[in-house]
């Protein structure tokens, strides 16, 4: 049973007089209780997977092919009250920048309450008692006096957690977070991080999609990960799998290219080229360009996933 | 390698700054001013040819502390020494030749490059200033310095949007090579790039480092940059350096409890390390009102009652490992 499952998901941005593939044929399941990460270098389209979930998309994208099933309905084909009904409930949302998501006008107190009473059918004196909670749970402290302070009150950590709070007010099944510890500092990360996990995953079992540049971040919470370039998943497997033996050629070359601190000092492994911009990606296989393995067959149209002996499954083809 | 007994290229002795923030738009009147020491009494050397990684998370005044080692900002104390002359007391012939010896590069290169002007221009703004050489050497040691940054003279006409973030921080490294410095101040060079474009841009940093005996001074948060690129480390809290230590010894065995903590809190890139994170608790108190006593006290596991009132020295403990807590007095 997954939660969340992309099928084949397409999207696509218009610019330049045409419509350019950002994320092309992506399909994964999110399964109950477990962290999926979503890895890859910007551009890749990441991000742009989390706004078509969501349905969030700039006026200039569209949802080409495929299917977003949350269970059992395809949010693709839902209208739009129904999809607000669901958004925020059963799947929400936290952005890199929290103040994405709070409303510098109001109280968090407010802006809690106003979520709780959005969707679910309880009283003003329930939905305080709730919003205390919540913000308790999130680990602000002080938090009867809080709920009356404004979201420029907070530092970037402290509005992460409120941030948090929201998007878990009603206990949705999915939250997707969109490299939300980004812009905080690394002892404020790890809390948040762990945070995440303890409060949707361990007490909830709820499934959390984890979408992060930092491949730190994936090695320590992630359960699963898959990992995109330009605009597919290459790579896809459990964590441990993953990092103890990469068969993509990009995975290969990126988990090389990172200096670590346990490690000494020497040249770095760095990857020829660079991403192709949206405009000229090659048909064939993204990465075939720059990979060290190319052959003429990488050129007849992307790889599918295939699954390999080492448990993932990976998008190239040497693993015909 | 040299030795200790080496005069220091570089060395700050009690530097200090300290920002005053009106509180209001009556305070000034009221005469209500808070000082925000975003750095606080530090001392520090760097010698020819070395790395000196300075560490630490926003607010640490690890930028602050950067601009003052170049006279970008005049401090509120302390002394800044370069072969032994005060930056902060040269006269205008003196300072010019300082400035061309000692450069910075930014975090974000699309905001420190004038986005009107051609990467070729940029790259001879300084060569232009200074009034190096004629027209056509200046043109072709433009031409030299992209192409030893990787850049080709095709990019010379090319406006800064152009480029990608990678290839703009090149740009910037350019730029700052141009006068041949021999000191360069590096306030998180690759923070804003993707770790394969990261990797391409240490790499380039190093090679730069042993062909022109680069001395750098690298401000970044990342550790494992750090890692790979430092002789000395040092780690700042609140405005002051809590340790520093010679880049191996300080990974070995980090000394002071915010050090431990800040080690910790970074996820390892190896899902075997997955061990019990113990992150610190708590959030690094407001700059403008520091804890008194030890800055870290609030969040240290092993604060001891005495850490609250003494302001521990930063000591020299062994083979050049100074430690500022009371735990090893």
């Amino acid at each position: 049973m997954s939660l969340l499952s992309l099928r084949g998901l397409s999207t696509e941005f218009y610019s330049g007089g045409r419509w350019l593939e950002a994320v092309s044929d992506v399909s994964f399941d999110l399964r109950p209780g477990e962290i999926l990460g979503l890895v890859g270098e910007s551009g890749c389209g990441k991000s742009t997977i989390a706004y078509s979930v969501m349905q969030l998309l700039a006026h200039n994208a569209r949802i080409s092919r495929g299917q977003v099933l949350l269970g059992e309905t395809d949010l693709l084909r839902l209208e739009e009250a129904d999809l607000q009904a669901l958004r925020g409930s059963r799947v929400s949302m936290i952005f890199q920048n929290p103040m994405t998501a709070l409303d510098p006008l109001f109280t968090i107190g407010h802006q809690l309450v106003e979520t709780l009473q959005a969707h679910l059918d309880i009283n003003m004196h329930e939905a305080r008692r709730r919003a205390l909670s919540l913000l308790r749970q999130v680990g602000i402290p002080a938090a009867e006096e809080r709920l009356r302070a404004y979201p420029h009150q907070f530092s970037g950590g402290m509005s992460q957690r409120i941030a948090l709070a929201i998007a878990i007010a009603c206990q949705p099944q999915v939250l997707i977070a969109d490299e939300p510890t980004t812009a905080l500092d690394v002892t404020i990360q790890a809390q948040i991080l762990q945070l995440i996990r303890r409060l949707l995953v361990d007490e909830r079992g709820s499934g959390v999609l984890l979408i992060t540049h930092d491949l730190g971040v994936v090695a320590q919470v992630c359960d699963r990960v898959a990992v995109m370039y330009a605009g597919s998943i290459v790579e896809c497997g459990e964590v441990a799998a993953l990092f103890a033996a990469p068969q993509h050629p990009y995975t290969q070359a990126l988990l090389n290219s990172l200096p670590s601190h346990r490690k000494a000092r020497g040249r770095l492994e760095t990857i020829a080229g660079r991403v192709p911009s949206l405009g000229d990606r090659p048909a064939g296989c993204p990465f075939a360009p720059r990979c060290p393995h190319t052959k003429e067959r990488c050129e007849n149209g992307r790889p599918p996933l295939i699954k390999v002996e080492t448990g993932q499954e990976v998008a190239c083809v040497l693993y015909d | 390698m040299s030795s200790t007994t080496e005069t220091p290229l570089l060395r700050a002795e009690g530097l200090s700054k300290f920002f005053t923030l009106e509180q209001g738009v009556l305070a000034g009147l009221r005469g209500t001013r808070r000082a925000l020491r975003a750095v606080d009494s530090v001392s520090l050397q760097v010698h020819a040819g070395q790395t000196l990684a300075i560490v630490g998370e926003s607010g640490s005044g690890k930028s602050t502390l950067g601009r003052l080692l170049l006279r970008l900002l005049l401090p509120s104390a302390g002394r800044v020494f370069f072969q032994d002359s005060d930056i902060f007391a040269m006269k205008r012939a003196q300072l010019r030749a300082f400035r061309r010896q000692a450069q910075i590069i930014l975090q974000d290169p699309s905001a420190s490059l004038n986005p009107r002007m051609r990467i070729g221009e940029i790259v001879r703004e300084p060569l232009d200033i200074y009034r190096e050489g004629s027209k056509s050497e200046r043109r072709k040691r433009v031409q030299a310095l992209l192409e030893r940054v990787g850049l080709t003279s095709a990019h010379a006409r090319a406006y800064p949007r152009e480029l990608s973030g990678g290839q703009r921080q090149r740009v910037g490294i350019a730029a700052a090579l141009a006068l041949s410095p021999r000191l360069i101040i590096a306030d998180e060079p690759t923070s804003s790039l993707d770790v394969s474009v990261q990797a391409q841009t240490l790499n380039l940093l190093a090679e730069l480092q042993q062909d022109f005996q680069l001395t750098y001074v690298f401000i970044t948060h990342d550790l494992g940059v750090v890692r790979h690129f430092a002789d000395r480390v040092a780690v700042m809290y609140l405005g002051k350096i809590v340790e520093e230590a010679p880049a191996e010894a300080l990974f070995a065995a980090p000394q002071h409890p915010y050090t431990q903590a800040l080690f910790s809190a970074i996820p390892p890139p190896d899902p075997t390390q997955r061990v019990s994170w113990t992150p610190p608790q708590g959030e690094p108190p407001s700059p403008l009102a520091p804890p008194p006593g030890c800055h870290f006290h609030p969040r240290c596991p092993l604060a001891m009652p005495q850490c609250s009132r003494v302001t521990p020295p930063l000591v020299s403990r062994e083979a050049g490992h100074s430690v500022a807590c009371l735990l090893y007095e």
